[in-house]
């Protein structure tokens, strides 16, 4: 039975140890880490968000493709077998600028030609800027600020207005003294009327205002009438950078189906009067000598009007690619496009407005396409439309202005198998792109407040489940000391909880228990032991002593004496058991009875007592006279003395020398006794102070090893520790209780 | 007429030999198993002295039951609880039932037979009326050994047989030392542990303190012993 007792404490005392060597802590991602890891793969939703939204894109652009060209068809069979909206003589084919200026706009008042630059610009409505690039090329050494042209017509009743603003770095003005006209600024005009016949008149002056009109030969240089005109009349006027030019021409003086070409001339050079550049009103000036009058048809116009397309331009053509009509506009109305009607707006919204800056800032929005989209794109226009009409086919073209986006149908008109012009559909993708855009960033929105949500619910989540983890970790390391003792028997962090965590609390609660009471079940064995011993013993004592009181002549019998002897023994055993056992009963009833005592005193009176007790050992207290005041049980404390001394003795060298001391300082009053004996055996030095550990081996010499378990327990009630070690230097072992000065009672 | 003393006991070995002793001092004994053939025989015959086990086989409180009993019958019936139960409750619960000792097993006989002749001679003097002349005084504390009697401060305190010897061998030389071996004697019990005088001690103060809350005059000698420490008084 003892043997077994034995083997269990060593067990639970191996498992301590090796619990205790190998602490479970290990590196590694810990479960949040994880699980953030986790809310990380949500970032492919953006992506797939973006892929969506771009295919999305894709199929509404073929779809806008598609609504265009059927719209284009639509317009081409409108206009198709109507040869009399194309006819130059029918309609009103009258005039005038550019192929790709705005419509002429009718004056319900005549201009004065006195009257300041400022009043026509506001008057005659939106110029159309000419410069050097692009159509109007002028060269490789052409520079905008040197010269550039702003040019717009008007009509009213009788008279054709001509506006220029020209930005030229020098002025240089006709000379009186030369007689050359063309040696200075100049703006040539030239006319095809409706007969075919060509006329070509040079403006010019020698000082600001009144301009003179001359009719030149086709050299430009001679004139073929010396007589200034005065049909056609003109002003000029500096202004800032440069000067503005404005002219008058009688529609009579032009007559039905007039052609028109302005080309201003600009020369720099005072002493060499050289032309330096030219810049013409005329589109094309390699193909079509005057193709650049715009022959509005304004029944075609009324045709067409009614087909008007949000952010589209409608163009017809006829087959000579003159603009006959054109309604709408790529450009979004500028309202709709840029700014919202101001209106309240909750707080909500403004917050969304917020983040809607910050995406358009990150995404790039595409209203800054817009600003890319060409004022004039005729060019490209007449090659499409030149393929169309080449092919007879319509043909859809979508076209990239940096960020802008256009697509362009066109689509021929026949009439009577001919084709009489084409009709051209430029319409602006950015409204889509605007639409995508929009969706993105909702997209966007949405899925970052997604991500946020679900990133901080599972760090919430994650960093509650490493706190419990964490807690129940704790509290199980904190349910037995290193040494494998239970201090409590359930685990109270979330055992409540419903989930797995919870009924592992429950599971380790329950193994806590069990072992508890296994536990509790050995540490009752030696008392329910000694019990059960008592009756035998009292039987074969009082058997023995019957034994002896009826035959008085065995009172000497050595086999008697042996078997009292052995008696004796197995009593004190019993009896050591039993004081182990009651013990830590008795100590938890008795912290009441704690009264503040001189523990120098009551050590000195004991020793004193062992030395009496012990005449063949030296016992010698080895500290001052000074009081070392203790709060405590001071029975218990001679108790617990009793067995460092009964240890020493025991363990200690045949009438060897023991020595008690006693030394304090700010937190602990330590009691130690140091005998001669051997050193401690290393296999049992973690578990001296363990019920039924010891290290005799004297089968004669009865040691249960509950002595210094005794002084544990007692050192342990007074919230003191134990320790035993080698003495370092000399020979022998020194055991020392540690005890806090501060001894509070316990609740 | 002859004494009886009336043993119930659960194991026949120990019930035998203690009868043996018993009988070889020249006492009647009647013998006793378990609780029901013990009740019919004190209804038959009230013994001079009983000797009671407290756990009579599956009857763990059986001893406690008897007791109650044989006090209802007699008040003066000397009773001695003999038993392996070693607990403050168990002696505790035998003073309330005011039984006149408790020895732990194992028992030295020779001891035994003392105690039991001891406890009837305080018998006989409680029934014929004690003499005050055999009371000691110390201070406050009067004994009288032939009755068992102790007062404190005037106040009766209801001491065990081993208390009362304690207390008498405590006071024999006041403010003299009793060492732990002097008062082992004294108990009558063969070898007894220090931890045991000192529990007795513990008992006996708490006796007299429950008395007088100030109680202070056994104290404690550190690894040597107790005395009782006179006082001013």
């Amino acid at each position: 039975m003892n043997a077994s007792v034995d083997r269990a404490s060593a067990q639970n005392s191996r498992q301590a140890t090796a619990s205790r060597t190998s602490r479970p802590v290990r590196r590694g991602l810990k479960i949040r880490t994880k699980l953030l890891l986790l809310v990380s793969f949500l970032l492919v939703i953006p992506w797939m968000g973006y892929e969506s939204v771009r295919e999305m894109e894709k199929f509404l652009l073929e779809g806008q493709e598609q609504a265009l060209e059927l719209t284009t068809q639509g317009i081409s069979s409108i206009l198709g077998n109507r040869s009399d909206l194309f006819d130059p003589g029918v309609g009103v084919p009258e005039l005038v600028g550019s192929s790709t200026g705005n419509p002429l706009k009718t004056l319900e008042e005549p201009l004065a030609i006195d009257a300041p630059a400022g009043v026509w610009a506001q008057a005659i409505g939106e110029l159309s800027s000419f410069t050097g690039v692009g159509l109007y090329e002028c060269g490789a050494d052409y520079r905008p600020d040197l010269l550039a042209v702003r040019h717009a017509m008007a009509l009213n009743a009788d008279m054709l207005f001509a506006y220029f603003e020209i930005d030229d770095d020098r002025v240089v003005l006709r000379d009186p003294g030369l007689l050359s006209l063309d040696s200075n600024d100049q703006i040539r005009l030239t006319i095809q009327r409706g007969s075919g016949e060509v006329s070509r008149y040079l403006l010019t002056t020698q000082e600001p205002g009144r301009i003179s009109v001359y009719l030149m030969k086709p050299n430009w240089r001679e004139v073929v009438n010396g007589e200034a005109l005065r049909d056609i009349v003109g002003t000029l006027e500096p202004g800032e950078g440069g000067y503005a030019v404005k002219i008058r021409i009688p529609r009579e003086f032009l007559g039905t189906g007039a052609r028109l070409k302005f080309e201003v001339v600009d020369v720099d050079d005072e002493a060499s009067r050289a032309i330096r550049q030219i810049i013409s009103t005329e589109p094309d000036p390699f193909r079509f000598e005057f193709g650049s009058v715009r022959l509005a048809t304004p029944e075609l116009a009324k045709l067409i009007q009614p087909l008007y397309v949000a952010e589209a331009n409608i163009t017809v053509w006829d087959a000579f690619f003159r603009v006959r009509a054109q309604v709408g506009s790529v450009f979004p109305p500028v309202r709709e496009a840029f700014g919202r009607a101001p209106q309240k707006r909750s707080f909500l919204t403004q917050i969304e407005d917020r983040f809607l800056e910050f995406f358009e800032w990150i995404l790039r929005s595409p209203q800054r396409g817009v600003k890319d989209m060409p004022v004039d794109s005729s060019r490209e226009d007449r090659r499409l439309l030149s393929r169309v009409i080449a092919e007879g086919n319509s043909i859809t073209e979508r076209r990239r202005y940096g960020e802008a986006k256009l697509i362009v149908t066109a689509s021929p008109i026949w009439a009577a198998g001919n084709m009489e012009g084409a009709v051209l559909v430029k319409q602006s993708a950015n409204k889509l792109l605007s639409l995508q855009y929009r969706t993105l960033q909702r997209f966007t929105l949405l899925f970052l407040g997604v991500f946020i949500f679900l990133g901080i619910a599972i760090l919430v989540f994650a960093t509650r489940l490493t706190y419990r983890v964490g807690k129940l970790q704790r509290e199980t390391e904190q349910a037995a000391t290193p040494e494998g003792r239970l201090l409590k028997n359930r685990i109270r962090a979330g055992s409540r909880s419903s989930d797995e965590l919870g009924s592992l609390t429950r599971s380790i609660s329950a193994l806590l228990q069990n072992l508890g009471q296994y536990t509790q079940y050995l540490e009752k064995l030696p008392d329910t032991l000694a019990h059960e011993l008592h009756n035998p013993l009292n039987v074969v004592n009082s058997s023995l002593e019957n034994l002896q009181y009826n035959h008085a002549e065995l009172s000497e019998d050595k086999h008697l004496q042996r078997a009292r002897n052995g008696v004796g023994r197995l009593r004190s055993i019993i009896t050591s058991l039993t004081e182990a056992a009651s013990l830590k009963e008795a100590l938890t009833r008795e912290q009441v009875q704690s009264e503040t005592f001189d523990l120098a005193l009551l050590v000195r009176n004991c020793v004193e007592g062992y030395q009496a007790a012990h005449p063949g050992y030296r016992i010698v207290p080895n500290f001052s006279e000074a009081p070392v005041l203790i709060l405590g049980v001071p029975d218990r404390i001679a108790q617990m003395l009793d067995k460092l001394i009964d240890n020493a003795i025991q363990f200690g060298s045949e009438n060897g020398l023991i020595i008690v001391n006693l030394r304090r300082d700010a937190e602990f009053i330590e009691l130690s006794v140091l005998n001669d004996g051997p050193s401690l055996p290393d296999d049992i030095a973690d578990r001296l102070f363990d019920p039924m550990v010891s290290s005799t081996k004297d089968a004669r010499k009865t040691h249960l090893g509950l002595g210094l378990y005794i002084v544990r327990l007692v050192a342990e009630s007074h919230r003191g520790t134990v320790r035993a070690e080698n003495r370092r230097g000399s020979r022998g072992v020194e055991v020392t209780v540690a005890l806090p000065v501060e001894i509070r009672r316990r609740g | 007429m002859p004494t009886v003393i009336a043993i119930v006991e659960d194991d026949p070995d120990q019930r035998e030999n203690y009868s043996d002793v018993l009988k070889s001092h020249g006492y009647e004994v009647r013998t006793y198993a378990d609780r029901p053939s013990a009740e019919a025989g004190f209804a038959r015959e009230l013994p001079n002295l009983a000797l009671l086990d407290i756990m009579l086989g599956e009857d763990m409180d059986g001893g406690f039951d008897l007791c109650m009993q044989l006090r209802n019958m007699s008040p003066t019936l000397p009773i001695i609880f003999l038993t392996a139960r070693d607990s403050d409750a168990d002696r505790i619960s035998s003073q309330r039932m005011t039984a006149w000792d408790y020895i732990t097993k194992p028992v030295s006989l020779e001891f035994l037979v003392a105690r039991v002749h001891a406890l009837l001679k305080i018998s006989d003097q409680l029934q014929s009326a004690p003499t005050a002349s055999t009371t000691v005084s110390v201070g406050a504390l009067e004994l009288n050994e032939d009755s068992m009697l102790v007062r404190w401060k005037g106040q009766s305190v209801s001491l065990t047989l081993t208390e009362f010897w304690i207390i008498e061998s405590l006071t024999r030389n006041p403010g003299h030392v009793r060492t732990y071996d002097a008062l082992s004697d004294v108990t009558r019990q063969g070898l007894v542990e220090r931890n045991t005088i000192n529990g007795y001690i513990r008992r006996i103060r708490n006796k007299f303190r429950e008395l007088d809350e100030s109680f202070d005059r056994i104290q404690t000698v550190h690894g040597t012993g107790y005395k009782w420490e006179q006082g001013s008084a």
